[in-house]
């Protein structure tokens, strides 16, 4: 099987890798208009600025949509059927493409409550991927 | 650009497995039957707009460089190839509007051929699309691929609209009725919704039957002013308007998974045709998977949101109903060519306009709307063709 296709890192896209090595999120954020911007970029995609900070997201969001790889695959995900594709929307807005892990693909849904969780690929990469979102109030007081 | 243009003449080869008939043979037979459809001389083509072969970067080379122009004898002012992916067969017309009406050109042949059914494996076929407009920083290091594309825009229609699994299967279906009175199709067995929904599952909710299948195939129409095309046939087939947006790159980015930017191009191109969606005698609509017909049928005003899962099945699209919708059978029965599954579908839309659609001709058709779109669905492109001008 070949190996598994790895991101190539921008120079402007180094922030959000070093995040994800330390298991962090990071967003990038317009100084000039506050909005959210994901996938990294150059400069603000809506306002044109090129002020941009980086901030840690909440790493919450929900699934917009899914799918279920189950035939069919890349050469390199042939071992990895059944595994989950999904569109998640951050808290913060932004829509990012993932996996939904940790969980019986056949219980992901639309608009599923999901929180961050990070799989190493290589030394550089770590791959921010998601999981049902931990119910609340389980723990002993 | 409403009447400016028409195109006169189309040729096309049978789409489907043809080992023993290389690339350029598809494009010189699929040419030589287009130039022969026009009745010209094929010395009055003056420009020859081929567009991207994928099966083979050489052989794409071949079209970049003028092979098809001197192994028809075909002495032309400019050679250039011209490449949206599913999206050319729109961006032809529009960009054989500009040259022409700036009398740049005067004949433009636009021409496609691809080996994607014998040159290239089924899995080569999957790991090559796999690199086709899917981000590979942001996406393909979780397995992205078509089917997943597909799956994923099913999944969401789905749940917004109710739109149920019998009712996608039928669109399927609708394709291959069309299908089974194209001599040109790969795919002719009658299919039922039954079988659709026994097929293997790809990626959730995405069977493989509701799949589109690599081809090889070739096709090939000519264009040029509505002036000139009087005078070389009764029946020009003249571009009435054109709408379009580009609405994302990366999948993850599309605004709105159900809807993308259909509305607001087919808004652009009724006004600009002076025609209405209830006007249409066909909707020639881009599928490669069901889920792009039922929302171009949507969004494009010829059903209510949330109703053309149930105007497929109650089979108002099929041979006879009242809205004939992919007459060819689309790529989902006909065959994905690459680039030139939807050329095919302009060329069908030309076909039935002319009137030379055969065993499945669409009686008295005047007014087509056909529809457009490349990479993972990136971009919206509404034509409407018309055999005269209203």
């Amino acid at each position: 099987m070949p190996d598994k296709p790895v991101p190539p890192v921008q120079p402007w896209s180094e922030p959000f890798w070093a995040g994800a090595r330390e298991k962090r999120l990071m967003l990038q954020k317009c100084a000039s208009c506050n909005k959210y911007i994901f996938y990294p970029r150059l400069g603000c995609p809506f306002c044109f600025s090129e002020r941009l900070d980086w901030t840690e997201a909440s790493g919450h969001g929900t699934v917009y949509s899914y799918t279920v790889v189950k035939n069919n695959p890349p050469s390199s995900f042939a071992g990895d059927v059944p595994f989950v594709i999904a569109i998640v929307e951050l808290e913060e807005g932004v829509r990012m493409m993932t996996n939904i892990v940790d969980c019986d693909p056949e219980a992901v849904c639309c608009d599923m409550p999901v929180e961050v969780t990070f799989e190493p690929l290589t030394d550089k990469i770590t791959l921010p991927k998601f999981k049902p979102l931990a119910k609340e109030g389980t723990g002993n007081a | 650009m409403k009447g400016k243009i028409a195109i006169v003449g189309i040729g096309e080869v049978p789409t489907g497995r043809y080992p023993e008939r290389s690339g350029i043979q598809c494009a010189i037979e699929a040419v030589r039957l287009a130039i022969k459809d026009t009745g010209i001389n094929k010395d009055r083509i003056d420009t020859v707009i081929p567009t991207a072969a994928l099966c083979s970067p050489q052989f794409n080379t071949d079209l970049v460089t003028g092979r098809v122009c001197e192994e028809l004898g075909l002495h032309v002012r400019n050679n250039v190839q011209l490449f949206a992916g599913g999206a050319t067969s729109a961006i032809m017309l529009k960009v054989a509007a500009g040259l022409i009406a700036t009398g740049v050109s005067e004949y433009i042949l636009f021409l496609h051929t691809d080996k994607l059914g014998t040159d290239v494996s089924p899995q080569a076929g999957i790991d090559l699309f796999a690199t086709a407009g899917i981000s590979r920083e942001w996406e393909m290091a979780y397995g992205m691929h078509y089917s997943a594309v597909a799956g994923l825009i099913t999944q969401r229609y789905m749940h917004e609209t109710g739109t149920t699994p019998e009712q996608m299967a039928a669109v399927c279906v609708s394709n291959r009725k069309w299908a089974e009175l194209n001599p040109n199709a790969m795919f002719r067995k009658p299919l039922t919704i039954e079988e659709v929904l026994a097929s293997k599952v790809l990626s959730t909710p995405l069977h493989a039957k509701e799949s589109n299948m690599l081809a090889d195939g070739g096709a090939a129409f000519i264009v040029t002013s509505a002036e000139r095309a009087r005078e070389v046939t009764e029946r020009p087939v003249f571009l009435l308007g054109e709408g379009s947006r580009v609405t994302h790159y990366a999948l993850s980015q599309e605004p709105d998974l159900s809807r993308f930017g259909w509305a607001v191009a087919a808004k652009e191109a009724f006004e600009a045709a002076g025609l209405s969606p209830s006007d249409m005698d066909l909707a020639e609509l881009y599928d490669s998977y069901p889920v792009f017909q039922l929302v171009a049928l949507e969004e494009l005003g010829l059903t209510r949101r949330g109703e053309a899962g149930a105007f497929v099945r109650a089979g108002h699209t099929w041979p006879g109903g009242k809205l004939p919708m992919t007459t060819n059978g689309g790529m989902l029965s006909q065959g994905h060519t690459g680039a030139g599954g939807g050329i095919a579908i302009l060329v069908e839309a030309a076909r039935q306009l002319m009137n030379k659609a055969g065993e499945r001709q669409v009686p008295g058709a005047r007014f087509a709307v056909e529809t457009a779109t490349g990479g993972t669905y990136v971009d919206a492109h509404v034509t409407i063709l018309g055999t005269e001008i209203p």
